[in-house]
């Protein structure tokens, strides 16, 4: 009977924590009437936050109404805020939904990426991939443009002539079955003493101080132009395809019947070569992504 | 963004608003279910059990996991902050309410207290500083989890240190992290001036 008792008063604590947590709550939800509204989110990176910015500056153009709510954190988060209806839609790579959300083995070709994701989130998540903007954010393998040069080096195979280079990469692509193990492979690479280990923030700097030679970077960090660093040609087709595309809301969609369509004028629209500079004028802080976003859709 | 005082400015006041509305919903909760599993010893074990499996889903899991029910923005943060503080605040009320010496309590009944008169007078005053350690522990932890607000929409100070470290500019990063440092010390000092105030003098050490 005591025992009864001890437990009642427990869930009377409980319950009256719930209702207090839930008065708080109700009490915070003052912007909910976002129902005319395109919720548009987006990753923390500077490309992410272009992207969305981009985005939500078309729709405005065209008459619909945004909410921004951007950034938000990493692929999971952003992810399930699309999937659980928070967000309407985000700027997603095709293949991060692919490897990261799938958790399919890696493809290299892209038309098979889309083809694969397409048909994954339309049947399990109600999510669409609309056309990719035109760039692909994948790894690469960088090196200084002068150096490039005076080798004769364009392209990845060309660097299994040159085992003398030092290659510095980034932990992460040092470790992965897409990163340098493969690469290494599918290339017959070799580096004098093996590749170093560098932060992934510091390599490109590195390279154009000449403390390394090749880098492993991101295809479209704006550091590469800054730098004059150039990216090698993937001639055996070995990095997955990372390609940008808007990962919509089915329902979104049917509640903004023009939404899709105005978004499709997007579609193919951007360069690997314009990101790559719009993502270095925000990074190096002279201009806001909304800034960089408002010229480029003047064009 | 850019780093102007009143972005930093705006950004603390989101920090402190999630911190502290999560804290005091913890310690409305905490201090009656630690006091209730001190004297209802068989919900201790089961209670402390489910407490400490909250504190260990990682955070970012966490999030994930309450954005479903929640949405995005500061109402998954604050609960998040709130299930995060419930373990130091009740585990604390549960070993200062335990080690209240039996004979205090006995003395104090045959003086003819009721128990609420116990509770307040002899059982609270006596197991104040080891309640306020557990309070001031969930309210340093909570300013640091807050930081992860920024993930899920919600602002606060996390917002400048995860756009600093992805865009490698440290004064970004530190015009988050050092305004979060201080906001820690600065509530743990008042909390401490807070406990220092609800001591009664007799038991007062200095």
């Amino acid at each position: 009977m005591r025992r009864l008792r001890a437990i009642a008063v427990l869930m009377a604590i409980l319950l009256f924590g719930a209702a207090a947590l839930g008065g708080v709550l109700a009490l915070l939800d003052r912007r909910s009437s976002s129902g005319d509204m395109v919720i548009i989110g987006s990753k923390l990176d500077t490309e992410g936050i272009l992207l969305a910015e981009i985005l939500s500056q078309r729709l405005e153009q065209s008459g619909l109404r945004v909410d921004r709510r951007f950034p938000l954190g990493g692929t999971k988060i952003v992810f399930e805020a699309a999937r659980s209806g928070a967000i309407d839609l985000y700027p997603e790579y095709t293949g991060t939904g692919l490897m990261a959300i799938l958790e399919h083995p890696p493809m290299t070709d892209p038309a098979a990426v889309l083809k694969v994701v397409r048909e994954q989130f339309a049947a399990r998540h109600d999510l669409v991939w609309l056309d990719p903007f035109g760039f692909n954010n994948t790894y690469a393998l960088a090196m200084p443009q002068s150096l490039a040069e005076r080798l004769g080096v364009r392209r990845i195979s060309d660097l299994a002539r040159h085992p003398e280079l030092r290659a510095g990469f980034a932990p992460e692509f040092l470790a992965r079955p897409d990163g340098w193990p493969g690469l290494r492979e599918k290339y017959g690479l070799r580096f004098g003493d093996g590749p170093g280990t560098m932060d992934a923030g510091l390599m490109y700097q590195a390279a154009a101080d000449g403390q390394v030679d090749v880098i492993s970077a991101y295809s479209t960090d704006g550091r590469i132009d800054t730098l004059h660093l150039l990216v090698l040609e993937d001639d055996r087709r070995f990095f997955p395809p990372y390609e940008a595309a808007v990962l919509v809301r089915r329902d979104a969609l049917a509640r903004h019947p023009r939404l899709g369509e105005v978004l499709a004028t997007l579609g193919g629209r951007i360069p690997e070569a314009d990101i790559r500079k719009m993502n270095a004028q925000i990074d190096a802080g002279t201009k806001s992504a909304a800034e960089v976003a408002a010229e480029f859709l003047r064009k | 963004m850019g780093i102007t005082t009143a972005a930093i400015v705006q950004a603390l006041l989101e920090h402190l608003q999630i911190t502290s509305l999560a804290l005091a919903l913890a310690v409305l909760v905490g201090i009656p279910l630690g006091i209730h599993i001190a004297r209802e010893r068989f919900l201790a074990g089961p209670v402390l059990a489910v407490v400490s499996a909250i504190q260990t889903v990682p955070s970012v899991a966490l999030l994930g996991f309450l954005i479903p029910l929640f949405g995005i923005g500061i109402k998954p943060a604050l609960v998040a902050l709130f299930l995060y503080s419930l373990l130091p605040i009740v585990r604390n009320t549960f070993a200062g309410v335990s080690q209240v010496d039996p004979a205090a309590i006995e003395a104090a009944q045959g003086m003819g207290m009721s128990d609420r008169q116990i509770l307040r007078h002899v059982t609270i005053p006596q197991s104040l500083p080891v309640l306020m350690a557990g309070i001031r522990t969930a309210t340093v932890l909570s300013v640091g989890v807050a930081t992860l607000a920024a993930y899920i929409g919600a602002g606060g100070l996390g917002a400048f240190i995860f756009r600093g470290i992805t865009m490698v500019n440290s004064q970004m990063v530190l015009a988050g992290a050092i305004p979060a440092a201080a906001l820690a010390l600065v509530l743990d000092g008042l909390l401490a001036l807070v406990e220092r105030w609800l001591t009664p003098t007799g038991l007062r050490e200095d």
